[in-house]
């Protein structure tokens, strides 16, 4: 009996001193799905449903003046953009307006008190009212000349807050084929399409009319990166990548489904002046660790490829990274200051297994951008379900990230409606 | 004699009964997994498609008009859309390489599954469709 209570303190004791240390980072496998907000979060973070029903937004951005921003993949009430406050601070909206009028885009953000917006073919700004609400001037149209194209068509940016924009021009391609997408079509060797796209183009964040031929062409071989994110603490461009589609369909001979379904990994770099990360050449195999040869271009699944950058992480294939920030507030808590949050939109081509990545990931980083552990999950739930057949199984899908100036984080999904919650931490 | 008509038509009847049935029988099988590897990695293997990328084949027009308009999306893929009506983003390759009874069997699949009730199609559809392209 003395043995078994003396035993009981033990565990009683070490349980203590374990809650007594920082929480772990990432949520805790074991928790429960909030009910009223559907997500789940680390210990010692809670969020509110921030706003329901705004329509089809994409990338998300927090003004000075208070007020939040979002993109609209498409139109509602024939506008483009949806601004919101919260007046009474209970994390919930109150003023909902909307903007832009016949405009549909994915891209936003702020620099010098400028509204930018991405359209599909072009970058525009307004000047933004001190006062907060919707743009009073007409737009300055800043970047324009992109190819219009159907797929990867949309014009996701990061500023540097220097005076620097940053568009990624993604690949209207899966892997450069000479037939889109067709069993046995090789690649274009070199790749036309680089020319023109599968890449970031660097603009002037004030100057007007500026087209891309006059442009500089950044970094090269990016399928298409709609995540991307200046990091103010390593003074850097970064960026996720869209991994390509259907190995095991065109190469059934090379990779099983299940490898196509975890292959190749969705990639996360910092990209400087001149940066290729391989496309359509290669990818990476998170896996083995290991850049490989592309199909289309002789790969088999263990060939090595010596062209593009080694990533800073792999994720699994086709979780769909929508959307990267880094925290800028001194409020943000500690160990997530200097990492990525990274949205995942979630797969849409792991079939026949299981649809996956309805989540936001969070990397951690030094000051000096460098990853200094593995990847966690910060936020999931969104999807309403635990097996995702279909990406139509998903109640959300979390798509844009925007930071608040309390060190509070806002994740938007465009399914059902259109939603936006506020995380924020809760010892601020 | 009288009898003996009879009897034929019978014969006649259960024996284009049971073609209807194997054929049938073809389209949820074969039709099903040609389906499955050729468009389930897009349209979904339940058809549900994906917002924005892959259109929805469930109770969609298409699916639901004339066998025209199936066949043609099998065999040109992107090109059978009339350039900037699309809203989905992802660009679907034509499979004219499948032969007209591979075809056929795909187009019934899809157009007597997934809530429609478009009506199957034949491979002397899919032939004739191909010789006016």
């Amino acid at each position: 009996m003395i043995k078994n209570i003396l035993a009981a303190t033990v565990v009683l004791g070490g349980t203590a001193v374990v809650s007594a240390g920082p929480a772990p980072l990432g949520v805790d496998e074991s928790a429960t799905v909030n009910p009223e907000t559907g997500i789940r979060l680390p210990e010692g973070f809670k969020a509110t449903v921030f706003a329901d029903e705004v329509g089809f937004v994409r990338h998300i951005v927090k003004a000075d003046n208070g007020w939040l921003y979002g993109a609209l993949m498409r139109p509602k009430n024939r506008m483009g953009l949806v601004a919101m406050r919260d007046t009474d601070g209970d994390g919930d909206a109150d003023e909902t307006l909307y903007f832009g009028n016949k405009l549909r885009g994915t891209g936003i953000g702020i620099y010098d008190g400028y509204l930018y917006f991405g359209t599909d073919v072009s970058i525009m700004r307004w000047k933004l009212p001190e006062e907060g609400g919707i743009p009073t001037e007409k737009p300055e149209l800043i970047a324009h000349g992109f190819i219009e194209k159907r797929q990867h068509a949309a014009k996701s940016f990061a500023l540097d807050g220097k005076g620097n924009l940053f568009v990624n021009v993604g690949a209207p391609s899966n892997a450069c084929m000479e037939k889109a997408r067709t069993k046995g079509s090789p690649g274009m060797n070199p790749c036309p399409i680089l020319e023109d796209f599968g890449g970031i183009w660097r603009f002037s964040a004030t100057e007007q009319n500026q087209h891309q031929k006059d442009a500089e062409k950044y970094a090269t071989g990016v399928r298409n990166a709609v995540a991307l994110d200046w990091n103010p603490h390593a003074d850097g461009l970064y960026l996720a990548q869209h991994g390509r589609d259907q190995l095991a369909e065109f190469f059934p001979e090379h990779f099983t489904v299940e490898e196509s379904a975890e292959l190749p990994a969705e990639e996360f770099h910092r990209v400087d002046r001149g940066s290729d990360i391989g496309w359509p050449y290669s990818y990476y195999d998170h896996l083995q660790g290991k850049r490989m040869k592309m199909p289309e271009y002789g790969g088999d699944g263990t060939t090595e490829s010596d062209i593009g950058q080694m990533p800073l992480a792999g994720f699994p294939g086709h979780w769909a990274p929508n959307d990267l920030l880094f925290m800028t507030s001194s409020k943000a808590p500690e160990p997530y200051k200097h990492g990525a949050f990274i949205a995942f939109h979630g797969s849409w081509n792991r079939a026949p297994m299981p649809q996956q990545g309805y989540r936001v990931a969070f990397v951690p980083m030094d000051v000096a951008g460098k990853v200094t552990g593995k990847w966690v999950t910060f936020a999931d739930g969104f999807a309403g379900t635990q097996e995702i057949r279909s990406p139509r199984d998903a109640k959300h899908r979390p798509m844009g990230l925007a930071e608040d100036q309390d060190g509070s984080l806002y994740i938007s999904s465009l399914m059902s409606g259109g939603r936006v919650w506020k995380v924020s931490y809760e010892a601020n | 004699m009288k009898q003996i008509s009879i009897l034929s038509a019978l014969i006649i009847l259960v024996g284009a009964f049971s073609m209807a049935a194997a054929q049938e029988a073809d389209v949820k099988v074969t039709g099903k997994s040609l389906y499955e590897a050729n468009c389930g990695t897009c349209h979904q293997i339940d058809g549900s498609g994906v917002m924005f990328l892959q259109p929805e084949l469930i109770g969609s027009e298409r699916a639901n008009g004339p066998k025209g308009g199936v066949i043609d999306m099998i065999l040109l893929g992107s090109a059978a859309v009339e350039p900037g009506t699309s809203d989905y983003g992802n660009e679907m390759p034509g499979f004219d390489f499948l032969t007209d009874e591979e075809i056929a069997l795909i187009a019934s699949y899809v157009r007597t599954n997934f809530e429609n009730d478009g009506g199957s199609v034949s491979s002397t559809d899919v032939q004739s469709r191909r010789k006016q392209r």
